[in-house]
Order: structure tokens, then C-alpha cells, then sequence
């Protein structure tokens, strides 16, 4: 008998310090891997487009690919490509992408619908932007665009001055390949939003109601659609991309997301970030973190309190404080624009120690008040009655829809990119992850709060740090080039932790100054899907709580 | 002296017409002040007190303490454009805000209300009072069906289902409590309830305190302030206008003077609840002073209700309606009765 300890299982091309072997998993694979491509975060298999379900299957069952973090399609002069980025919930920096070319005359794939649930949106948004048609998705619709929008607008052949919605009429029959409710004539069917006050912005769910209950519910999506890749790729990487991730998650996130663009172009570009840059990153990142989750307490408080109780006004007074002191360093409120490729656009706000008592006030304020909110809301026997044991959302589910951020840890996945794919100054402070196993309504809540306790101690480490760098070694920029080209054809997918969970970017650069195609994981969008899930079943009203509980941003999710 | 007696024999008029005329004026008059009361609540005591729980100043430009704002807020109601959807099934879409706000006014025919000086301030005080109050409040439900059916909106046919589920589920543990203290008072009168809780309950010297029913039995007096707000739709048991879940459920197609209507009956109504709380459990009008300022200890009393209302506002979250009516019918009225019984039994023994 050995009195070592097992070994932790390993997956199939996994080596024992945590890496990957591409070439176990290209066996494991076999002739189904056509090609090779060296992408910057990981290979890229080549494979057919019919064999996508069987190579997705084998990864996920055998190389323990579990999350199916992103799509990316886009078309090239000879052909449409579809890219599925795949990674690991128990270690993200393995990661692998699989590569489907399809023929430009006839761009039909197969689908990985049947393996995870959470290509069904994906897939439709590639089939409505890009045009690559998935067979077997039990529901390939539009979900950006109206049904009776003409064409697909990031192909190459898109004809700009065609009329880009036609009326009903003369449409191709809109209904045709909806999914059909069952036939019953004792149900009601709804719309909820796209003008309600409980779906957060222009979210519209076509619902069927059996009495109160939820027995199918659509989320509608794409009213807040604003091109945001298409003017990503109009810009050039230096300074004209950074302004727009500040407006995909507005809820006073704009940090979180501007790091995941530095972090994609940095990397595609070989880019530095001085070590000092780092810290008031990510002490700026999470000022924005509690600020995001501030207004998500507040409005899951509103959703199920009803009108303007306590509760929304004190997370709001809070998301003021931090507003303030976002601020004074950036110069602005919500639309930040603080980061720049290689550190931050500039140093900490003069009196340094002025603004580090202000902040040090903040976070010694933070737990008494975090306390107020338990004392409101979680330890509120009604709020319990309420949440607890609905909008249930179990972790093999979270999986499949790819849900992340707190919705995926109330759910008991221990996943944060901010530890496990480490970035920034996290990995030298000390914080702790935090997961719940309620997988309910209550739970998302709950970490949420907690998650605000620890960004505080993140933030009062970070202070600490900044307090003690020495003065002619703050260096806020590396030296970047005032042009950045990258070379022709490299491709990254980059992710970071956002507000609402995994917010990633994958960009292909075509050798200009400006990204090939340039593509947004939302975290919003992936986790909206999972309502299904948690709503069908139950009441309106839980529904509706558990809508607040997945903290959607529809500047996020419609891009 | 009542106020119509008041009113009438200050005309000079005798029999039935000064009866009529003064029952007319004097009817005229409580209508108005409890109107007045309503319109103190709505745009400007509602938002200053839930202000005072949320940390925010709220309107304080017109007037003391911004209570000028009253008058530009009513003007502003009323002159909007009264929008009448396509489809509503007419007239009932058009009774039905007009029974809601009529049918909690007609509530205060009865009540007690005190003295203001010699004079007493109760319309008439027939012998069934407390099942006259109960009636009429019902009515509003009514009105709550009738614009939810008639409003040809989805949400507002949900709402006005939910309005009737609540309504029967709360509106048996109230009136049962309601009885509990009949059976106590020995009368339905509610001049004969007031009168019953005159005497001193136990003498502490100089304070005595007095035998309310809210003091000789708070369990009932409990009981009847949960099932009150159900009955006048606050949370916790907003459950049929629920802005956030069914976008104000039956009133969602109102607008204009149709909204001020049923607004205002809402109001009236929270204040009914609270003079019957005020005439059943609290003694009506009496309190520290001479009885000539009993009107005053009546206001102070059912705006503590009032206040309750709003504080339960800000504070409390909304149940969902499936446990409501679990509550309802598996927890209030199961207690209901048990304190009925209860009741009956203590009162039969002593008696």
C-alpha cells in the first residue's frame, strides 16, 4: 500500500504540472483533426464540419472539456470558419479551440447543440451576423436582428443598400421554424418587456403562462444591439478601442471590461504592463466590482421587495461612494476610458494620501454596511420565503449553458478567472473565492455580498501596496509603439473575470492597425440563457426574482 | 349633539327635511376631511415618510416641509389625457375606479370619529355598524375585478385574478377576528364597541390604562392588522398590483383621473382600515384630554396606521401569491378561529 497520496486523476492529454499535450489529444482525436493551427491562447484543431458533435462529445467526456466558453464565426475569402473555444471549469488556462471551415457556396455545419446547451445561442448569433447555417440546432433563429432582417450583415457579400428589414409580408413565413409551444388551450402567452420594469432594460420574454406558472418562457434579445464588434474593428488597437467596453456592461463596470481588451491586445501584441500599473488596475477593477454588484443587490431588491424600498436606495448611496472614487481617478463617472495598452492612461489622483484615506474610509465603511444589507435582506425571513429553494440552476446545467461569474458560484462551481487564469496583481494578494451550493435565487444573492467583502479586501491590500512604491519607480505605461500591427493572422481569446462572470475577447489580427474580426464573450449573454432553466415551473414572481438574480446588462448582452 | 343635528338646527330646519339636509351637509363635510386626509397622504405624506426610511429628502420646495406641493400635484393628475385603450369592455371600465373610491368613502358613514367640541362627528351609528363597514369595504373588490376584466391587458386580468384570491382569503380571518370582539362588546353598534372600552383595565396610579381591546386581547389585535394589509393591498401583500411583476396589475390602463380614482380609494381605504382598527381595537376616539378633542386622537390613531403601511413599504418584500393564500387559508384563518373560540369560551365563562 502506498502512503502517498493519490494522484488527482488526470484527463486525457493533460500532463500532471497542469499543462496541456496537444498531441495526446490530437491522438485522442484521431482523423477527425484535419489540421493543426497554433493560435496565441491555445491550438486550434482543424476538423469537418459534420464531425463537430463527435469531437465535442469525445473532448468534453474524455479530455474533460467542460466549458464551451465562446463561438467565434466569421468569414474568410475562401471559406466561413467557425471557432469553438473550449476550457476546462476546473483549470481555464487549458484551453483548446476547435476550428470548422465551411465551404463559402453552402456554409453548413453541424452543431454542438447536442453537447452543450449553450451553443444553441451561440450559434444562432453566428448563423444571424455571419450566415453559417447549423444543422441539427433544434432552434436556428435570428436572435439579434428582426426575423425579417435581409441578410447577414458580417458576411462579405452583405449588400449594404438593400432595404435591411422588409415587412412580414414579404418575408419568408417568420413562424416557420419557431419552436412550437404545446397546443393547450388553457395556457395564456405574455410578453413580458421588451417595456417592463423587471427585465432591466429592453429584454423582452415571450412567456406562456398556465395560471401563475411559467411553462415556457423565450428570452427575446438584440433591442439594445449597437454593432459593438463591428466598431471595435473599426478602430485602431492603440487608442480608439478602449472607449467601447466601457459601454457593453454600463453598470458602472467599465474597468472589468476595459481589461479584457488590454488583456486580449496585450497579449496578441506582446505588450508589458509595468508592475504598478497592475496594482491600480486591479484595485480600479474592483472599485468597479462593487460598484456592478451594488446596483445587482439593489435591483434583485427591488424585483421582489417591489418599488423603492431601503434597500435600492442605500446600494445606491453605496454605488455612489465608489462612484466618486472612480472618479478621481479617472475624470469620469461611467464611461471610464482609465486603461491604456500597457498600464493606465494616468498616475493615482494628487494628494495621494487624500485619495488613500478616502479609499481606506470606504473599505473600514464597507463591512458595517454589508452587515445593514444582511441584516435587510438575507436574514429577512420574507426575502427567504421568497428566494430560497427557487429559480433553481443546478451545477451540470450551469455547465452546459456556460453560465460563469456569480451565477455559476451560486452553484457551487468554483470558477474565477481572476485565481484560476491568474491576471493583474491578484495572484500576489490574498482573497478568497466564493462559491454557495444553494444554487438558488438566495444563493446568487448571497455571493454576491460576500463577493463585495472580498473585492473590499482586495481593494484595502492594493492601497496598502501603492502606499509603499517607491516614488521614481511608478511606472504607469510600458513604451508601446504608437502604431500596433500584429501579424497577419494571429489570433487570441482572452478572458477575464468580469462584473457578471467571463467576459472574453477574441480578436484575429489581419496585419493592419485594426483587428480582422473582433469578438465579444458576453457573460450576460451565456448566463441569460440559463433562464430557461431556472423559470420554466415556477411562479411569475420567481421568474422574475430569478431574472434579477442573474444581474443581466442588456448593453451586454446585445452588444 | 351629532353633526347633522348641528347642522340642521344652525339652519333652523326641523323634521325630515332638517334631518335630510343636515344628514346631506354633514355627509358632505366627513367626505370632504377624509378626501382631505387622502390627498395630505397621497402626494406628499407617502413620499415624505418613505424618504425618511430610504435616506432622501423628497419634495420640500412649496410651502412648510413641501407640503404646497399637494395643489400642483392634484392640477397636474387631472389635467393629464385620459387614455382609453381599445378594446375595454365600457361602461365597466369606467365604474369600476368610481366604485373602488366611492365604496371606501361610504365606509365612514359609520365610524365613530369623535368630538370636535360639543359636536360629535358620526354620520349614523345603526345597530349592525360593524357589518355595514365590512360590507361596504368589500366592495372594492369588486371595483378591482371589474377593472382587471375590463381593462383588456393581460397584466390587469392577472391582477384582478390575484386581487379576488387575496380578497377571499383575507377577508374571512378578518371578519372573524372582527367578531371576536363583538363578542367581547356584545354589540355591532360601534358607538357600543367605543363605549366598551371606556372603563380602566388596571389602575397604575396616576396613568390608568385603559381596557382596548388591542390591550385585553393583542392577539386578535394582531391578527386583524396582518389580514388589514392584505385587505388594503400593502406589502407584504401588494400581490395584485405587484409593479414589478405584473406592471401594476388592474390598474395598469388607467391614467388620468381614472388612476387619481382608484389612487385615492386606495388611500381612503388604507384609512378605513385604520378607523376600524382605530373604533375596534384602540379605544375610537378616546385618549388622554378632555372628549371634546377626541376627532384629534382619532387622526393620530389612524394615521399610525397609515405610518405602519408605509414603514411595511419600505421594508418588507413581497410573498408570492401561492404562499399568500397559504397563509391565508392554512395560517390566519385556522388562528381566526381559535381565537374566536377562545374568546367565546373566556366570555362565556366570566359572563
Amino acid at each position: 500500500m502506498s502512503l502517498e497520496a493519490p494522484e488527482p486523476e488526470l484527463d486525457v492529454g493533460e500532463t500532471p504540472d497542469g499543462d496541456l499535450d496537444y498531441d495526446e489529444l490530437a491522438d485522442l482525436l484521431g482523423e477527425h483533426v484535419l489540421d493543426r493551427e497554433e493560435h496565441v491562447n491555445a491550438e486550434g484543431f482543424v476538423i469537418r464540419p459534420d464531425s463537430v458533435e463527435t469531437v465535442l462529445a469525445t473532448l468534453k467526456e474524455e479530455a474533460g472539456f467542460d466549458h464551451l466558453s465562446c463561438l467565434t464565426a466569421q468569414q474568410y475569402g475562401d471559406r466561413y470558419e467557425s471557432i469553438y473555444h473550449l476550457k476546462k471549469y476546473d483549470d481555464p488556462t487549458q484551453e483548446l479551440s476547435v476550428v470548422v471551415p465551411t465551404a463559402s457556396e453552402e456554409p453548413v455545419s453541424g452543431s454542438a447543440a447536442g453537447v452543450f446547451d449553450t451553443a444553441i445561442w451561440h450559434e444562432r448569433e453566428a448563423y444571424d451576423l455571419v450566415g453559417i447555417e447549423y444543422e441539427d440546432n433544434p432552434d436556428l433563429r435570428r436572435i439579434l436582428l428582426p426575423e425579417t432582417w435581409q441578410g447577414h450583415p458580417l458576411s462579405n457579400d452583405y449588400n449594404q443598400d438593400q432595404p435591411q428589414i422588409v415587412p412580414l409580408r414579404e418575408h419568408a413565413n417568420p413562424m416557420e421554424k419557431r419552436t412550437q409551444v404545446p397546443d393547450r388551450s388553457d395556457t395564456m402567452f405574455i410578453n413580458i418587456g421588451p417595456h417592463h420594469p423587471a427585465t432591466h432594460g429592453v429584454l423582452h420574454l415571450e412567456t406562456v403562462l398556465d395560471g401563475e406558472q411559467v411553462v415556457d418562457v423565450d428570452p427575446d434579445i438584440g433591442y439594445l444591439h449597437r454593432c459593438e464588434e463591428q466598431m471595435c474593428e473599426q478602430g485602431t488597437y492603440r487608442h480608439q478601442i478602449m472607449p467601447y467596453p466601457d459601454r457593453w456592461d454600463y453598470i458602472s463596470a467599465g474597468m472589468l471590461n476595459e481589461w479584457s481588451y488590454a488583456r486580449a491586445a496585450e497579449d496578441l501584441a506582446d505588450i508589458d504592463v509595468p508592475e504598478y500599473a497592475q496594482v491600480i488596475r486591479t484595485m480600479a477593477a474592483e472599485m468597479s466590482r462593487i460598484a456592478a454588484h451594488m446596483l445587482a443587490i439593489g435591483t434583485f431588491a427591488l424585483d421582489i421587495y417591489g418599488d423603492f424600498t431601503a434597500i435600492f436606495m442605500y446600494s445606491i448611496t453605496d454605488r455612489e461612494k465608489l462612484q466618486n472614487l472612480l472618479e478621481d481617478l479617472s475624470g469620469q463617472r461611467l464611461m471610464f476610458n482609465y486603461f491604456r495598452l500597457g498600464g493606465v492612461a494616468w498616475d493615482l489622483p494628487e494628494p495621494r494620501e487624500q485619495y488613500f484615506q478616502k479609499v481606506r474610509d470606504f473599505c473600514e465603511y464597507m463591512p458595517g454596511r454589508l452587515e445593514e444589507y444582511h441584516n435587510l435582506l438575507t436574514s429577512n425571513e420574507l426575502f427567504q420565503m421568497r428566494v430560497l429553494d427557487t429559480g433553481i440552476l443546478p451545477p451540470e446545467e450551469a455547465r452546459s449553458y456556460g453560465c460563469t461569474g456569480p451565477v455559476a458560484r451560486g452553484s457551487g462551481i468554483d470558477y474565477d478567472l481572476r485565481r484560476d487564469d491568474p491576471y493583474g496583481y491578484y495572484d500576489e494578494l490574498e482573497w478568497d473565492v466564493i462559491t454557495d451550493d444553494g444554487c438558488d435565487n438566495f444563493a446568487r444573492a448571497l455571493v454576491r455580498l460576500k463577493e463585495m467583502e472580498q473585492s473590499a479586501r482586495i481593494i484595502e491590500q492594493c492601497v496598502d501596496v501603492l502606499e509603499d512604491w517607491p516614488e521614481d519607480e511608478r511606472e504607469i505605461q510600458s513604451n508601446v509603439p504608437r502604431t500596433l500591427k500584429p501579424d497577419h493572422d494571429k489570433e487570441i481569446y482572452r478572458a477575464v473575470e468580469a462584473a457578471k462572470g467571463e467576459l472574453g475577447i477574441y480578436i484575429r489580427s489581419d496585419g493592419t492597425d485594426r483587428p480582422g474580426r473582433f469578438k465579444i464573450r458576453s457573460p450576460a449573454f451565456c448566463n441569460l440563457q440559463s433562464l430557461e432553466v431556472m423559470a420554466e415551473g415556477e411562479y411569475i414572481p420567481d421568474m422574475v426574482a430569478a431574472l434579477g438574480s442573474l444581474d443581466i446588462v442588456l448593453g451586454e448582452v446585445d452588444r | 349633539m351629532t353633526l347633522a343635528e348641528t347642522i340642521s338646527s344652525a339652519l333652523g330646519l326641523e323634521g325630515a327635511v332638517g334631518q335630510f339636509v343636515g344628514g346631506f351637509i354633514g355627509a358632505a363635510i366627513v367626505g370632504t376631511f377624509i378626501l382631505a386626509n387622502a390627498a395630505v397622504a397621497g402626494p406628499w405624506a407617502k413620499r415624505k415618510i418613505t424618504a425618511a426610511f430610504t435616506d432622501r429628502i423628497a419634495v420640500d420646495k412649496l410651502g412648510p416641509l413641501g407640503i404646497g406641493i399637494i395643489i400642483p400635484d392634484a392640477v397636474r393628475l387631472i389635467s393629464k389625457e385620459l387614455i382609453v385603450p381599445e378594446g375595454v369592455d365600457r361602461p365597466a371600465w369606467d365604474i369600476a375606479p368610481l366604485l373602488i373610491a366611492s365604496s371606501a368613502i361610504l365606509g365612514f358613514a359609520v365610524i365613530p370619529m369623535g368630538q370636535v367640541g360639543p359636536v360629535e362627528f358620526q354620520l349614523a351609528d345603526p345597530e349592525v355598524g360593524l357589518a355595514f363597514v365590512f360590507a361596504v369595504a368589500s366592495i372594492a373588490s369588486v371595483g378591482l375585478v371589474m377593472a382587471g376584466y375590463a381593462s383588456n391587458n393581460k397584466y390587469s386580468f392577472l391582477g384582478g385574478l390575484r386581487a379576488v384570491a387575496q380578497n377571499l382569503a383575507y377577508e374571512i380571518p378578518l371578519i372573524l377576528t372582527g367578531i371576536s370582539v363583538v363578542i367581547f362588546a356584545g354589540t355591532l353598534q360601534l358607538s357600543g364597541i367605543v363605549d366598551a372600552q371606556q372603563q380602566t383595565l388596571v389602575d397604575l396610579g396616576p396613568v390608568g390604562i385603559p381596557a382596548w381591546f388591542a390591550i385585553v386581547n393583542p392577539f386578535a389585535f394582531i391578527l386583524f392588522l396582518a389580514a388589514n394589509m392584505a385587505e388594503v393591498g400593502r406589502n407584504p401583500f401588494d400581490i395584485p398590483e405587484a409593479p414589478t411583476e405584473i406592471v401594476a396589475g388592474f390598474q395598469t390602463e388607467y391614467s388620468s383621473v381614472y388612476f387619481v380614482l382608484i389612487y385615492l380609494g386606495e388611500f381612503v381605504h388604507i384609512f378605513l382600515g385604520g378607523a376600524i382598527i382605530a373604533t375596534i381595537f384602540l379605544g375610537g376616539p378616546s385618549g388622554p384630554g378632555p372628549a371634546s378633542i377626541g376627532l384629534l386622537w382619532f387622526l393620530v390613531k389612524i394615521w399610525g396606521v397609515f405610518l405602519l403601511t408605509q414603514w411595511a413599504r419600505s421594508a418588507l418584500p413581497r410573498v408570492r401569491i401561492d404562499q399568500l393564500i397559504e397563509i391565508g387559508w392554512k395560517g390566519m384563518l385556522v388562528l381566526s378561529f381559535a381565537n374566536l373560540v377562545l374568546t367565546a369560551i373566556i366570555v362565556g365563562v366570566i359572563a
